[in-house]
């Protein structure tokens, strides 16, 4: 099945686009890289290349158009006429034609090229021949610039053609201008069609689809025909001719009764005379259109005669009115059907009939006696059809039976969907219906709720209520809340310092844990708190009792396990020392290892770093070595923090980052190494 | 309107946007200077093909700026029209006055006879043997040298029969071979293809001549029988000199000029 529409034609480019499409395409196609040095078989063939190159590229895109725009000769006689109508047989198949000599023509001058390539002897030879290649087919394609603009309109326009299918059940509105086909074609279909009060508002074929009796029906609205010779018409009335003339279809011819559209029922009868050889063998229906206006019955006698004739044609005769919509869906129905009389009519009529019947039996049954077997009706079925009966004789609102309550209906009732909460229980299947609807009782642990459950205890809950109320009241009488005792007020601040404590270490450890500054491993970072002492005092801090007499365990166990090694020990000793005495050592009698620790100690408030624990006689640090005293490692300090600070805070790339200066490329990397390659692999 | 142009439909409907007026007249003032930012910052092959356009689009535009002017001028033509009119079959000899003519092939004769072309192309550049020929190796082992291949265009009659190939001591490619060639005519300003009859003179050497060597410069023969001239005896001329104006061998297409 063939399906008319053209929307999927591709964009014709112009001739200069299409040029420049091209070379740039071989440009990006072919090597651009070439010397004279290199062999000529190389040089030559680097050429050819280009050269067959282009030459398909073009024919390509060539062929492409050809394939894509349809041959007037293979489609249905109708678009063939309607695109003859719209843009000239004869103008598109000489742009085509010229095109597919184009490609011919390019063709040749590719073979000839590469023909004349194979003898070329110097790398400018062939270069120039190359270029004159290409030169020669981008001038081909120039010289169609005109045929190119022309497809690519057409292009354009077909693929705006309503998409009509010629074979499908169609019906095809058709008359004067203005009488209303428009209107009529809105009022059955969604087409939304620009209905205007001025003739040929519709100015080329719409399609809208409607539904009847459950098939796809296809409405087509025509410009307005006026009444003139066919040479005369223009592409406008034209496509309504060729609409008319191709596809089978009812026609429905549309009169105007109120002659509103400007022209006499006279006039319209006589196009109607003018234009009935296109109506052969078509099913023909004429709509007395504006029928709100002026009725048939106010027709003068000689306008009557006028119907009379178009009757004696054989059409049907239809009054309706668009505006008030009487009668529109009767037209439809009665084109419908008649349309579909007619098909099935020419069905029968072909050979494809007898396939199908050939293999439908219909079967029927023969009595096998006399006996005569009544339907079985239930007694109560036939009181209720009688009962029927009786209300449509007698009663006003003939034998409708009461409306039978449904689930909805309960739903409804019940507040709705949502709330309304489907009845299970009417399922059920128990031994006595009865037990249905019974409460069921909820079961906790083994236990009916209910039996626990005080019958008496909402009485209860609001006598307790009462109460309460009533000592609330009291208590505001009086005013004046109980004094706190003198224990409770103790215990009270105790709590609060112990909360501040807390609040006081997590907040510590918060501020500890995160922040932007170097992360010191846990065995470097110096303890001077981690002491007996420190411990000491610490719980001190915290509440707990730390006389002698308290913690006799804690200083035995301190002594005896706690081992004095080396520089640090005793460096230990002395903090520890000073720490217990609560005095300050002079910092001129602290040794130097010990000055600096103190000094980090304080340096770094947060972080705090392990002093050196080296042997007096190594030499010093080399980040101190250079630099004459304290202050002047302080300055040095400071100035390298700040200048580091900006680079910490945009997360950059510092001294001590891995760095790999000079990435190295790959094929210095990888492979085999042999006998002295490491430089060149 | 087509039923598919929702473009049009959607503007019919509900207008255009309410900025569109503005925005157009926006844009189109900013187009110089979008025009002008993208001819300073474009390079290579498209700059070239900017240029060209640019300067294609200036030139019209101070033509009609100077037919305008022209038209406020009510300048008059002196000349005043076509002295004697011409019937329309005359139209095309006008310029073919008799005199003309008859000087034209006598002054023919006597260059022929002198043996001297005063042509449109009087120089040529030399072009060696080393160039035209190509050495073929011939014999079992490829070392007798004494064939050679012509490597420019040539004209080989219809009539010729190569020699057994054993013996051919000048090999013409057929890819190489040609017949037609683009011939202009200098005073009617138009270019025919016509059919080569023969080499009359290729100025670099006369063996080149005898071989039918057509390069840049060369005297050919051509059919103008399609073009229907006419001596001043009346009789119909079909063969008429041309001197080629390009390289063929480099074009792949012979060009030449008509002599008249």
């Amino acid at each position: 099945m063939v399906v008319y529409n053209f929307k999927k034609i591709q964009q014709v480019p112009t001739a200069s686009d299409f040029v420049d499409v091209v070379l740039s395409k071989t440009q990006r196609g072919t090597p651009t890289v070439i010397h004279a040095g290199y062999s000529i078989n190389r040089i030559r063939s680097f050429y050819m290349r280009k050269v067959k190159f282009t030459q398909t590229n073009y024919a390509e895109k060539i062929a492409l158009i050809l394939t894509d725009f349809p041959r007037l000769d293979d489609i249905h006689p109708f678009y063939a006429d309607l695109l003859n109508i719209l843009y000239d047989r004869d103008h598109y198949k000489l742009a085509l034609g010229q095109l597919s000599l184009a490609k011919k023509l390019i063709d040749t001058v590719g073979r000839d090229y590469v023909k004349m390539l194979k003898y070329g002897d110097s790398l400018f030879r062939c270069k120039a021949l190359k270029r004159a290649a290409l030169g020669r087919m981008c001038t081909i394609i120039k010289r169609n610039k005109a045929g190119l603009a022309y497809l690519e309109q057409v292009r354009q326009h077909m693929s705006r053609l309503p998409s009509i299918d010629p074979n499908t059940r169609t019906i095809l509105v058709a008359g004067f201008p203005n009488v209303g086909k428009s209107s009529f074609m809105n009022k059955v279909t969604r087409a939304n069609v620009e209905v205007q009060p001025y003739a040929f508002t519709t100015k080329s074929l719409y399609v809208g689809h409607m539904d009847y009796k459950y098939m796809r029906w296809q409405v087509i609205d025509t410009p307005g025909v006026l009444d003139k010779p066919l040479e005369e018409r223009n592409t406008i009335e034209m496509q309504s001719i060729t609409a008319l003339a191709h596809l089978r279809c009812t026609v429905l011819y549309v009169l105007d009764i109120s002659e509103q559209c400007g022209y006499s029922l006279a006039q319209q009868t006589a196009l109607f005379k003018s234009i009935q050889p296109l109506f052969a063998n078509k099913p023909l229906l004429v709509a007395v259109n504006k029928t709100d206006v002026r009725s048939m019955d106010d027709l003068r006698p000689d306008e009557v005669e006028l119907i009379e004739f178009i009757r004696s044609t054989g059409a049907t005769v239809l009054p309706m009115s668009t505006f008030s919509e009487q009668g529109v869906a009767d037209v439809k129905g009665a084109a419908c059907d008649m349309l579909l009389r007619e098909r099935v009519e020419q069905k029968m009529g072909t050979k494809k009939v007898e396939d199908v019947l050939n293999r439908i039996h219909v079967a029927t049954v023969r009595p096998r006696d006399a006996r005569e077997r009544a339907p079985a009706i239930p007694a109560s079925v036939r009181a209720a059809r009688e009962a029927r009966a009786m209300d449509a004789e007698g009663g006003d609102d003939g034998g409708v039976l009461p409306k039978r309550k449904t689930l909805r209906d309960l739903q409804e009732e019940e507040g709705g969907a949502g709330v309304f909460s489907f009845p299970y229980q009417n399922y059920w299947d128990l031994k006595t219906d009865e037990w249905k609807f019974d409460v069921i009782p909820e079961i906790m642990d083994g236990k009916n709720i209910a039996d626990f459950v005080d019958p008496e205890i909402e009485a209860k809950l609001e006598a307790l209520e009462a109460e309460e109320d009533r000592l609330i009241e009291l208590a505001e009488l009086e005013g004046v809340a109980e004094p706190m005792d003198d224990d409770d007020a103790a215990t009270h601040e105790l709590a609060e310092r112990i909360r501040h404590k807390k609040r006081l270490i997590v907040n510590k450890h918060r501020d500890d844990k995160g922040g932007n500054r170097p992360i010191v491993p846990r065995s470097k970072v110096i303890r001077p708190e981690r002491t007996v002492e420190g411990l000491k005092r610490h719980l001190a801090s915290v509440g707990v009792r730390t006389g002698d007499d308290d913690l006799q365990n804690l200083r035995k166990r301190g002594r005896s396990t706690s081992p004095r090694r080396g520089l640090s020990a005793s460096r230990g000793d002395a903090e520890e020392a000073a720490a217990r005495t609560g005095s300050k050592k002079p910092k001129s009698e602290l040794t130097p290892d010990e000055r600096k620790a103190a000094k980090l100690v304080r340096s770094h408030s947060k972080v705090a770093i392990r002093g050196e624990s080296k042997s007096a006689s190594r030499p010093r640090s080399r980040s101190v070595a250079g630099l004459r005293d304290e202050s002047m490692v302080r300055s040095a300090d400071k100035l390298l923090k700040k200048q580091q600070r900006q680079r910490n805070l945009h997360g950059k790339v510092g001294e001590s980052d891995r760095v790999i200066t000079m990435k190295k490329e790959k094929w210095m990397l990888t492979g085999k190494r042999g006998i002295g390659k490491t430089d060149r692999r | 309107m087509a039923q598919g142009d929702h473009i049009d439909l959607h503007r019919r409907r509900h207008g255009r946007r309410l900025d569109h007026d503005e925005k157009a007249r926006k844009k189109e003032a900013r187009g110089a200077h979008t025009r002008a930012k993208y001819a300073q910052k474009v390079k290579g092959l498209r700059a070239k093909l900017l240029n060209k356009k640019r300067y294609s689009e200036k030139a019209t535009m101070q033509k009609t700026i100077k037919e305008h002017q022209e038209r406020d001028t009510k300048h008059r033509d002196k000349e005043g029209g076509p002295k004697d009119a011409v019937p329309g079959y005359l139209m095309d000899r006008e310029n073919m006055s008799h005199a003309k003519v008859l000087s034209n092939t006598i002054k023919q004769k006597r260059k022929e006879k002198a043996g001297r072309w005063n042509v449109p192309i009087p120089k040529v550049r030399p072009v060696g043997e080393d160039e035209v020929f190509k050495v073929m190796r011939s014999g079992n082992r490829r070392k007798k040298a004494w064939k050679r291949m012509i490597t420019k265009v040539t004209y080989v009659g219809d009539t010729f029969t190569r020699k057994p190939p054993k013996y051919e001591r000048f090999i013409r490619p057929s890819g190489l071979r040609m017949k037609k060639a683009h011939v202009t005519h200098p005073e009617l300003q138009t270019t025919f293809s016509l059919d080569i009859i023969g080499v009359k003179k290729n100025p670099q050497s006369s063996l080149y001549t005898s071989l039918g060597v057509i390069t840049k410069g060369t005297i050919i023969e051509v059919n103008v029988s399609e073009l229907g001239l006419v001596t001043p005896a009346g009789k119909v001329v079909w063969g008429k000199f041309a001197q080629v104006t390009n390289n063929p061998e480099n074009d792949g297409c012979i060009n030449a000029v008509l002599l008249v």
